[in-house]
């Protein structure tokens, strides 16, 4: 009887070690064959969930980072000369003739190589169940990255739309009648960093949710 | 046994953690007063900046608006946007240092606020990028830098970025503030 109530309690505390020291007697041994069975992520209630979103958040830090790179990639080795030139335009692209591609290329490259370190820590938040000063950090940290990103994207944007439309007002040419590669390489690294943004958003909201649901034990 | 141990220990430590719960709760509701004020300036300085030359020559037109730049419109309407959700917002903060027991309002929070934070920032970056452009003007493609015609325009567009920052500071603040009292429950 006593031992039946004593699993009542230990239950849904991540103890499936004692699920087995408290039983004693035949059922024992049908409990200790079910708890192996059922597999890791689903082991008992509300922490399966747990490791569940721990595991997609880990999933989705390997996903925020190709992104990135191929963004920082793309940008960095994009480089145009034409073979015409004429008064009003130099005969030659590159990115750092744009400090906001400077810019967005750092950017990029540091949220690449942010992903890729914040990947340990994920996976310590998957193991232990106690470690939330490690989730609040992660928090924090996606929280300035995804801001550094979200910026360096928008920068990058007002460049290529710049470069796109040209302004009226202020006289300002459309670059991209002349430079072709260029334009269309500035515009898919803006598409991508943009992609590992949102990525981003859903991992911080993801950790806020797991957050709250983590303190009940 | 173990659970009458534990029901002691947290009716012990229950009224600091409330103290700190409604502090936490209070200074949620200051910054977001600060970001409302923050976002509004900068959409209003950015929004009535109006500048006409006395003189026109054959390369520059005479007339600076905001809306010529179609990116500083985006950036108006961001912090428009923005000022509007912190409005809307204000009375579920006041909610929460009333009940502190709210769970699923501040997961709410969170999320409105990240978005919000990604709409803000994108618009300040975006306006700072053309601001920089037109300051500096760009070589290689040949763009003049029209700061140096209409000098009150770029000063005004210059300055209202400077709030529509602030907001962004603010705003990461909020969501951490958020996190904290999430985390503590």
């Amino acid at each position: 009887m006593s031992e039946n109530i004593a699993i009542h309690v230990n239950y849904g505390k991540a103890a499936s070690s004692s699920y087995d020291t408290t039983f004693a007697g035949s059922g024992a041994q049908h409990r200790k064959a079910s708890s192996r069975d059922v597999p890791f992520l689903l082991r008992s209630g509300g922490d399966g969930l747990r490791r569940c979103m721990g595991l997609i958040d880990f999933v989705l830090r390997v996903a925020a980072f190709g992104p990135t790179l191929a963004a920082a990639i793309s940008i960095g080795t994009s480089d145009e000369r034409l073979s015409v030139f004429t008064n009003f335009f130099q005969f030659r692209a590159r990115f750092d003739d744009f400090p906001a591609f400077t810019f967005f290329m750092v950017a990029n490259a540091i949220a690449a190589g942010y992903m890729v370190l914040s990947l340990p820590f994920s996976a310590a938040t998957i193991m232990s169940s106690k470690a939330t000063g490690v989730k609040l950090l992660l928090l924090v940290c996606d929280t300035i990255m995804a801001m550094l990103l979200t910026a360096a994207a928008a920068a990058a944007t007002a460049m290529v739309y710049v470069a796109h439309e040209g302004n009226l007002r202020a006289n300002w040419v459309p670059i991209c009648l002349q430079f072709h590669g260029f334009c269309q390489r500035t515009s898919g690294a803006v598409i991508a960093s943009f992609l590992a943004v949102f990525v981003l958003m859903i991992l911080i909201v993801m950790a806020a949710c797991t957050m709250r649901r983590h303190h009940r034990g | 046994m173990k659970e009458s141990v534990e029901h002691g220990e947290t009716s012990s430590k229950a009224p600091l953690s409330k103290g700190v719960s409604k502090g936490v709760s209070i200074l949620d509701v200051i910054l977001r007063f600060v970001a409302i004020i923050g976002a509004l300036a900068s959409a209003i300085a950015m929004g009535t900046t109006n500048q006409t030359l006395p003189f026109f020559t054959q390369f520059i037109r005479f007339k600076a608006q905001y809306n010529d730049l179609p990116t500083l419109t985006f950036f108006v309407v961001a912090n428009s946007i923005v000022c509007a959700y912190l409005i809307l917002s204000l009375p579920l903060s006041i909610v929460h240092v009333i009940r502190s027991r709210a769970k699923y309002s501040r997961l709410i929070l969170i999320f409105f606020d990240a978005a919000m934070l990604a709409l803000v920032t994108a618009g300040a970056s975006a306006a700072a990028a053309i601001v920089y452009l037109a300051h500096k003007g760009n070589v290689r493609a040949n763009w003049l830098a029209i700061c140096q015609q209409f000098d009150s325009f770029c000063e005004r567009i210059s300055g209202s970025l400077i709030g529509s920052f602030a907001t962004m500071v603010v705003l990461v603040l909020l969501i951490f503030l958020s996190a904290i009292a999430l985390a503590r429950r």
